[in-house]
């Protein structure tokens, strides 16, 4: 029983309550009763794994079915792995407390890139090789989904399938075959290759990849007859009618996002030219204010949870926002929960909205205008004007009362001039001067500004993919030149990301197979938990690079041409390439686009789901 | 809103005794806030559940009977409160009885223990050298202290082995032990004291705690 060799374990470790599973609501099947058993891993600690929303959502969908058992799986701490493996404990799941070994699927969420070591150290550490080539009929088939399947490649050695797209459905069809095969006792590959015929599914082994003598992909081909040319993201149609978990597994330590979340939409309206989520999530579909009010008061009700966030890529594009949150807060302020509203736009900003915040918390207010000046908030297609930001400002000083403001940039953005990292600094200063331009402030109250500004990186499926990152030398300038221009030290905190990873970002999400390679070495060396600061070792990573002969310049900083092949090339998230070119020359013209409620801009979604987004055509 | 304090006596073991004291909390919060029981709120800006725990336990020691504050806005039964709370208390955690509260968190003095040493060593050799250390003139520890930072105490005055039963591969004691706001020592400082002054590695050290008890020797209720 590895439950009693845990046990022996769990005091000598940081918040061992993560290890030992028996939280409130989470599923425990007998697993003689069950014909698949599925791990459902998080490539990251528990912490930050149990906050995430789409786990908890497919977790729910799976366990609902009698015949499969859906169990979780996080990265144990470094701690914890250490006496793991000291002791010869292997991945197991927390429900069961199994080895996943033993389990029929391995499937990772895969949110950003920054966790891909973590998935091989994970295999390893579950007994497992971590290349697909090297695991036999026996072992479990090892899936994975998430946003950055959009570009699956860099992970194509040690993934058997990937699933594109929105995973409610799919996930089910995939387990419904695999339970039939296991039956009727076919092979693994049987299985991969009548999983290839399921739109959505993606089976790397079956596609080659030939390149040009200049390194670029020339043409990925399919090498079976069941697995197709280019390979359809899933989505749901009726966001009202696809499943939602009535209830989730609450933890006893502390995770990242403590709370219920009821995702009120998908996909987003807007089309901001360096958005992933904005593309890659499309259409835009939305739950009515009856639908999130049940959902909330379910969620609420079986977790006891003392606040309740509606989640999505911008709430406030909610159609019926005032109607629902006039329903949701009659419902949470009787019950004593706190109801939280990310995600919020500034042209959005009204003293409605601003009421509804406040009830929550006073902390902060946090807006995202992304560029300095109007003219790159134009390239970007942010499509908010300083006069929206001063005037969400003034209403926070002047009716809020609030006395702390954080503003998200991006450095390093596409025609980015000198001029736009010094319109940083001057919006932040007009925002410190309209604070104490108000005549009722109380004496003694000052305003804190934030300035957090991110590197850019250039993404897949997104307008932006054929652009290069900045070089560490232009990142270094901007930084510089942002702190000189700013005069109010004392009101400005300006703080940044640091440049070594913004850069292993842009080449694993631009990548393709030959960094296979370098992500298996990488992790031979010692990296994993990328994301964390402390554990990050860049230096590790160029080792990796050097062995395997790849040029970082020649992922990240190169400009990709219009008709180059993407390593993605054979994927459909149904925008059209068309599409993000044009919307790239735009961006070079610094021309908007409406966004998608205003006017459809003919991006090839509607296309493909047979009919307008948005009613009409 | 009127406000009628009750304590709850609780146990917490299994699974249970990985929870942290403040991850305690929460949970029982939690339970609360599902059970739907009239829990009295914190008045306030932010209000939320009144819970109060006259004594924390340490992370991994079994609880046989702890305790747990808490208010309610309208008289009820005793038993259908405890009921409705165990409906929604995760696995290792039950509520055993409620209670209006007769002593007050000030009064805690000493909490009882059952300790279990396994090793591989005979337990008889154990109890050698726990009676051994429990002859020696001091004991001495290291104890954080709020002013001066580590400091050696000598713990032997204040440990109270009541009963001792060497057993197949495990040394069962029976220690009281001074908890409270004057004087508290933790299971822990015992157990480590004995495993420094023993030099036998423990396989494994169980411990639960089993009564609570006020300064005047009474049991806490």
């Amino acid at each position: 029983m590895v439950k009693d060799r845990i046990e022996n374990l769990l005091l000598k470790v940081k918040s061992p309550s993560r290890y030992i599973g028996g939280e409130l609501n989470s599923v425990v099947k007998n697993k003689s009763d069950v014909d698949v058993r599925f791990a459902f891993c998080f490539p990251d600690s528990y912490d930050v794994g149990m906050s995430h929303l789409g786990m908890k959502i497919l977790y729910s969908l799976k366990n609902k079915r009698e015949n499969f058992w859906c169990e979780r799986v996080f990265a144990p701490w470094v701690d914890f792995e250490q006496l793991m493996r000291e002791n010869d404990i292997p991945l197991y799941a927390l429900e069961s407390l199994d080895p996943v070994k033993e389990f029929d699927f391995i499937g990772f969420t895969i949110q950003y890139e920054l966790s891909y070591t973590n998935i091989l150290n994970m295999l390893d550490l579950a007994g497992l090789p971590v290349k697909s080539k090297d695991r036999t009929d026996d072992m479990p088939v090892v899936v994975a989904g998430g946003p950055c399947v959009c570009n699956p490649e860099p992970l194509a050695d040690f993934i058997d399938l990937f699933i594109i797209g929105e995973g409610e459905e799919v996930n089910l069809e995939l387990m419904d075959l695999y339970a039939d095969m296991k039956k009727r006792g076919c092979s693994k590959r049987e299985f991969l290759e009548a999983a290839a015929e399921i739109e959505g599914i993606y089976v790397p082994s079956f596609y080659d990849v030939y390149y040009n003598d200049d390194g670029t992909v020339k043409n990925v081909v399919s090498n079976n007859p069941h697995a197709p040319y280019t390979v359809r993201k899933r989505i749901v149609r009726d966001l009202d009618k696809v499943f939602y978990p009535e209830s989730f597994v609450v933890p006893y330590c502390e995770i990242v996002h403590d709370r219920a979340v009821v995702e009120v939409l998908r996909g987003c309206i807007r089309g901001c030219r360096f958005c992933q989520a904005g593309f890659i999530y499309r259409p835009f579909r939305e739950k009515n204010s009856d639908t999130i009010l049940k959902q909330t008061k379910n969620l609420c009700e079986s977790t006891g949870y003392e606040e309740v966030s509606l989640s999505s890529l911008s709430t406030s594009d909610l159609s019926a926002i005032n109607k629902t949150l006039t329903q949701l807060s009659d419902y949470t302020e009787k019950e004593n929960v706190n109801l939280s509203l990310p995600s919020m736009r500034i042209d959005k900003f009204s003293g409605e909205l601003m009421e509804q915040i406040q009830k929550v918390r006073k902390s902060g207010l946090t807006f995202a205008p992304e560029a300095g000046t109007q003219r790159l908030r134009d390239v970007i297609n942010k499509n908010i004007t300083e006069e929206e930001i001063m005037q969400a400002c003034r209403l926070a000083f002047f009716e809020g009362g609030y006395t702390s403001v954080k503003l998200y940039f991006m450095l390093g953005l596409p025609t980015e001039t000198d001029d736009d990292i010094l319109g940083i600094a001057e919006l932040a200063e007009k925002i410190v001067d309209l604070f104490y331009s108000n005549p009722n402030r109380s004496r003694g109250k000052h305003i804190q500004i934030s300035i957090s500004c991110a590197t850019f990186v250039p993404k897949p499926f997104t307008p932006f993919e054929f652009e290069p990152q900045a070089s560490e030398t232009e990142i270094k300038h901007k930084q510089k030149l942002l702190l000189d221009s700013v005069r109010s030290r004392k009101r400005i905190n300006v703080s940044w990301h640091k440049y070594s990873v913004s850069i292993l970002e842009a080449v694993l999400a631009k990548g393709d197979r030959r960094l296979c390679d370098t992500i298996y070495e990488a992790w031979k060396l010692g990296c994993k938990f990328d994301g964390w600061d402390e554990l990050y070792r860049y230096d590790l990573w160029l080792k990796a690079f050097e062995k395997t002969g790849v040029d970082v310049n020649f992922y990240a900083h190169r400009t990709r041409a219009y008709d180059e092949v993407m390593p993605w090339q054979h994927l459909d998230y149904l925008v059209s390439k068309n599409f993000l070119i044009k919307e790239n020359q735009k961006a070079r013209e610094g021309i908007t686009t409406p966004n998608c409620r205003e006017k459809c801009s003919g991006c090839g979604v509607s296309k493909c789901i047979g009919g307008a987004c948005f009613g009409k055509n | 809103m009127e406000k009628i304090n009750l304590r709850a006596r609780f146990e917490k073991s299994g699974r249970a005794v990985y929870i942290s004291h403040l991850d305690l909390m929460r949970t029982m919060q939690r339970a609360f806030k599902r059970s739907k029981i009239p829990v009295w709120y914190t008045e306030g800006f932010n209000p939320h559940i009144y819970l109060n725990f006259p004594l924390a336990l340490s992370l991994g020691v079994v609880g046989r009977s702890e305790f747990m504050d808490f208010a309610v806005t309208e008289p009820a039964d005793f038993d259908k409160l405890r009921d409705s709370l165990n409906g929604e208390m995760p696995e290792g955690l039950r509520i055993l009885e409620i209670f209006e509260p007769l002593y007050e968190n000030k009064d805690v003095g000493f909490a009882d223990y059952m300790i279990d040493f396994y090793s591989s060593a005979d337990s008889c050799e154990t109890l050698f050298l726990l009676n051994k250390m429990l002859a020696e003139d001091k004991i001495e520890v290291d104890k954080r202290s709020k002013s001066k930072g580590m400091i050696k105490t000598d713990i032997k005055p204040h440990i109270n082995v009541t009963e001792t039963e060497p057993c197949d591969g495990f040394l069962r004691v029976f220690v009281r032990l001074p908890a409270g706001l004057k004087m508290n020592i933790n299971a822990g400082v015992f157990t480590d004291a004995f495993a420094e002054y023993s030099k036998i590695e423990f396989s494994k050290i169980y411990a639960e705690r089993t009564k609570i008890l006020c300064l005047n020797g009474q049991d806490f209720k």
